[in-house]
């Protein structure tokens, strides 16, 4: 009884000074999500997961890395043997970075599929591919540190790229560089990126993206708006509060999740080359290029566009035109919100124009990410050049498609006959 | 909607308590990993490895500096004529016993070391962590007229005995902390092992 | 070429052991395996510690030390033409398979400074510091001495393999367990939404 008094009046001390109460309702045991959503809604809590995961495992190994070019690539070594437990840390680390992809890539279709970046969920998509950038910039500065051979050239290529930039592009590139050739002051430059700087930027932005979330709600696969009919309490009649209903969907997710990723990193820990390459456990070499450079799998498709486009084009060089095109491919998600001309928001009830270009986009960037990941021939060369123009196809032509076609008539609730 | 009574409620209790459960025992196994990294890697536990030292050269009355994981420990060959002293004159001492546990069991004998006349002895005063200076002769000193030879700590004026026993009334509380040692053959030290495996 | 098959079995401790003692007096003169330590390789291979450090430890060094030999960059460029590579990770980046071909492929060529070149790694530097082994040896007994060679640096570019998967199977189980009470939570709450 007394104990039970104890921790209520605490609870009011502390909720009259923070609102702990309304935030737990708010977020958790009221936060209502559409009672018709599937499976495709788990990535957002695993990615949450795994950035907690990158977060922790990341602390871990930088309390034993050394970031110069002289000690950085036996200070993995050091981890990986001499540190209890290291190599499991860092396999976590590495095979995280890749769950942390292929998560973030469903996470992304998820809303391309069902329309959840459309009207009023703008910020939270933009939020979102905001993340993903970040998390492209996070990864690429993490694969640098181990300074193997890959590690060192794939600096050496993206740094590069900075270069192809028209008047000062090359000043630009030794003043990321900090040097002439990348070399340790670049690595050390990196390195404070990657633990301090980007980390610190994607929580901030995950945390604007997951408050934005909460306060439109979530989308579902009709693109239904479950707000509209509640109970005489306020409550949306077709939706559930996240506790217990979704927390029970999002644990058996994380078991099933935990299951692969577990299997990965106990007993394919290198992922067949994909998750660490083999090439690079020699140690960086400034006067020998692996040869075959690949960047990280998740990074391929950009990589093929960047090698399709080998022609100048209005005055610029061929160089720098593959630079923007593979930075447009990352940048136009954004626009997305702005594009879509449609009435409906999921693919369900969109026209055919939408399923072909959507499939389109699948397949060109399927395509893209196998040409990306395999040494360059001429027949590859055009087919790259065929996809890339697919895939950027589904983005500039929407404005144009989702205004022509004949799109089904939303159901007004779930579950009602369409 | 809002959440529903369910039909079988002891179904769902057990089942909801099972998986919390079994998720903490499972946040519990995770957390294995993250600290054991924390315990000295094998990189620490090679530069803290056992340490040989020959007694050879060592004379009667000499004190030699060892260093061991990082601290110095000090050897010492007890000259004949201050043996007497380890068995006298213990109503100076303030642990003459070894009741405290600052020296391993085999260690816990009159001559304070698994051989007689050879202290070994961890250099660091156990007041305040400052190394004791080595003061073997019986003879006045400034600190103490009737000295009997031993160590004497210049930070705060805590005295011990040849073998590292505190004298009352000092600043620091137990003797000199007597490492792990054996010896491989005579004049061969090994500190840092009991030498058992 | 392509690459013959080859099957590591870290497990098979004697394997190990003959692979060791074998890359000890072969090729550690030359490639050091300074990621690793004496001990850690003792310890892993079941050999007693004093035993290693009477037979298998030549310079001196402290069984706790990394596995690093004396030659020195200069001196190696001025006697060899080049500094012979640390191996402490060969196997992770070429690959055993390759390791077994190539120290297998070795074949007389006068045209080389030393009389031999190689079917996997053409012109490379390294004299055939097995040759008088596979001489004396019937070529099935060579294929074992290089299989227990290759097994050996399997081993060492990876030395906690064998406990990475036994634990990996602790934890397997244990996640089947969690999810399969998951997956019943889940459905004992779906029953609400229905």
């Amino acid at each position: 009884m007394s104990e039970n008094t104890i921790g209520k009046k605490s609870l009011e001390w502390v909720d009259s000074r923070f609102p702990v109460v309304d935030l737990f309702e708010r977020h958790l045991s009221k936060y209502y999500s559409p009672s018709n959503i599937n499976v495709w809604y788990l990535f957002g809590f695993l990615l949450l997961i795994v950035l907690v995961m990158q977060i922790l495992t990341g602390l871990w190994l930088m309390m034993n890395y050394t970031n110069t070019a002289e000690g950085a690539f036996s200070s993995i070594e050091y981890i990986m043997r001499d540190v209890d437990y290291g190599w499991l840390i860092r396999y976590m680390h590495a095979g995280g970075a890749s769950a942390f992809f292929a998560l973030i890539y469903l996470h992304m279709f998820r809303g391309m599929m069902y329309g959840s970046y459309q009207k009023p969920r703008e910020l939270i998509w933009v939020g979102g591919w905001f993340v993903y950038v970040l998390l492209c910039a996070e990864g690429f500065t993490g694969y640098v540190l181990p300074w193997g051979q890959m590690s060192f050239w794939a600096a050496q290529v993206i740094i590069s790229l900075v270069g192809s930039i028209p008047y000062f592009g090359e000043d630009l590139a030794i003043w990321i560089r900090g040097d002439y050739i990348v070399s340790g002051i670049t690595l050390s430059r990196l390195f404070a990126f990657h633990v301090v700087l980007l980390p610190i930027l994607i929580i901030a932005v995950v945390f604007f993206h997951i408050l934005a979330l909460h306060e439109i709600g979530s989308n579902n696969p009709d693109g239904i708006d479950v707000k509209k009919h509640t109970d005489q309490d306020g409550v949306p009649l077709d939706a559930k509060p996240f506790f217990p209903y979704d927390i029970t969907h999002d644990f058996y997710a994380l078991g099933v999740f935990l299951l692969i990723f577990c299997t990965v990193i106990f007993f394919f820990p290198e992922g067949g080359g994909y998750i660490i390459e083999y090439v690079n456990y020699e140690p960086a070499n400034p006067l020998s290029t692996p040869a075959h450079i690949v960047p990280s799998w998740y990074y391929t498709p950009f990589y093929a566009m960047l090698r399709a486009i080998d022609f100048p084009l209005f005055g610029l060089t061929a160089k720098f035109l593959g630079f923007v095109v593979m930075a447009a491919g990352i940048a136009i998600f954004a626009a997305l919100p702005w594009l879509d001309r449609s009435p409906v928001k999921s693919i369900k009830y969109k026209g055919i124009y939408s399923k072909a270009f959507l499939t389109g986009f699948v397949i060109s960037f399927f395509v893209l990410a196998y040409l990306g990941s395999v040494p360059p021939t001429e027949t590859k060369n055009m087919l790259a050049k065929v996809f890339t123009f697919i895939y950027f196809a589904y983005f500039l032509l929407m404005p144009i498609y989702t205004k022509l076609e004949e799109c089904k008539p939303v159901p007004e609730r779930v579950g009602d006959p369409a | 909607m809002q959440p529903k009574s369910p039909p079988n409620p002891g179904r769902r209790k057990f089942l909801t308590y099972t998986t919390s459960f079994l998720g903490i025992v499972g946040a519990f196994f995770a957390a294995i990993p993250f600290v054991s990294a924390f315990k000295p890697s094998a990189k620490a536990e090679a530069a803290g490895a056992p340490v040989k030292v020959d007694l050879s050269k060592l004379l009667p009355g000499e004190m030699m500096t060892v260093e061991w994981r990082g601290r110095p420990v000090f050897v010492v060959n007890i000259p004949k004529e201050n043996t007497n002293f380890i068995t006298k004159n213990l109503e100076r001492l303030a642990d003459p016993n070894m009741e405290d546990p600052s020296q391993p069991d085999y260690a816990k004998n009159d001559i304070r070391s698994r051989k007689e006349g050879i202290a070994v002895l961890t250099g660091v005063c156990t007041h305040l962590g400052c190394a004791p200076k080595y003061y073997p002769e019986a003879k006045p000193e400034d600190f103490d007229s009737n000295w009997q030879g031993g160590f004497f700590c210049p930070c705060h004026g805590s005295k011990f005995d040849l073998v590292g026993r505190v004298y009352a009334n000092v600043p620091a509380p137990t003797n000199l902390v007597v490492p792990p040692h054996f010896f491989e053959k005579d004049n061969l030290l090994v500190i840092g092992s009991d030498g058992v495996s | 070429m392509e690459c013959d098959n080859f099957k590591s079995d870290v497990s098979d401790k004697a394997s190990l052991q003959r692979g060791l003692s074998t890359y000890m007096n072969y090729c550690y003169g030359c490639h050091s395996l300074k990621y690793s330590r004496y001990k850690r390789v003792a310890e892993d291979l079941l050999i007693p510690l004093e035993m290693y450090e009477n037979n298998l430890i030549y310079d001196g060094s402290k069984i706790g030390e990394l596995m690093e030999i004396s030659l020195t960059k200069e001196d190696a460029i001025n006697w060899l033409g080049a500094y012979p590579p640390d191996l402490t990770l060969e196997a992770r980046l070429r690959r055993p398979d390759w390791i077994y071909t190539y120290l297998r492929n070795y074949y007389p060529d006068s045209s080389r400074p030393y009389g031999v070149n190689n079917r996997v790694y053409q012109n490379v530097n390294m004299p055939h510091v097995l040759e008088d082994m596979q001489n004396n040896l019937s070529e099935s007994q060579y294929d074992q001495v290089i299989y227990d060679l290759t097994n050996f640096m399997t081993y060492v570019a990876d030395p906690s393999a064998e406990q990475r998967k036994r634990i990996g199977t602790y934890v397997l189980l244990f996640l089947v367990i969690f999810t399969s009470f998951a997956f019943m939570t889940y459905k004992e709450f779906k029953k609400d939404l229905k």
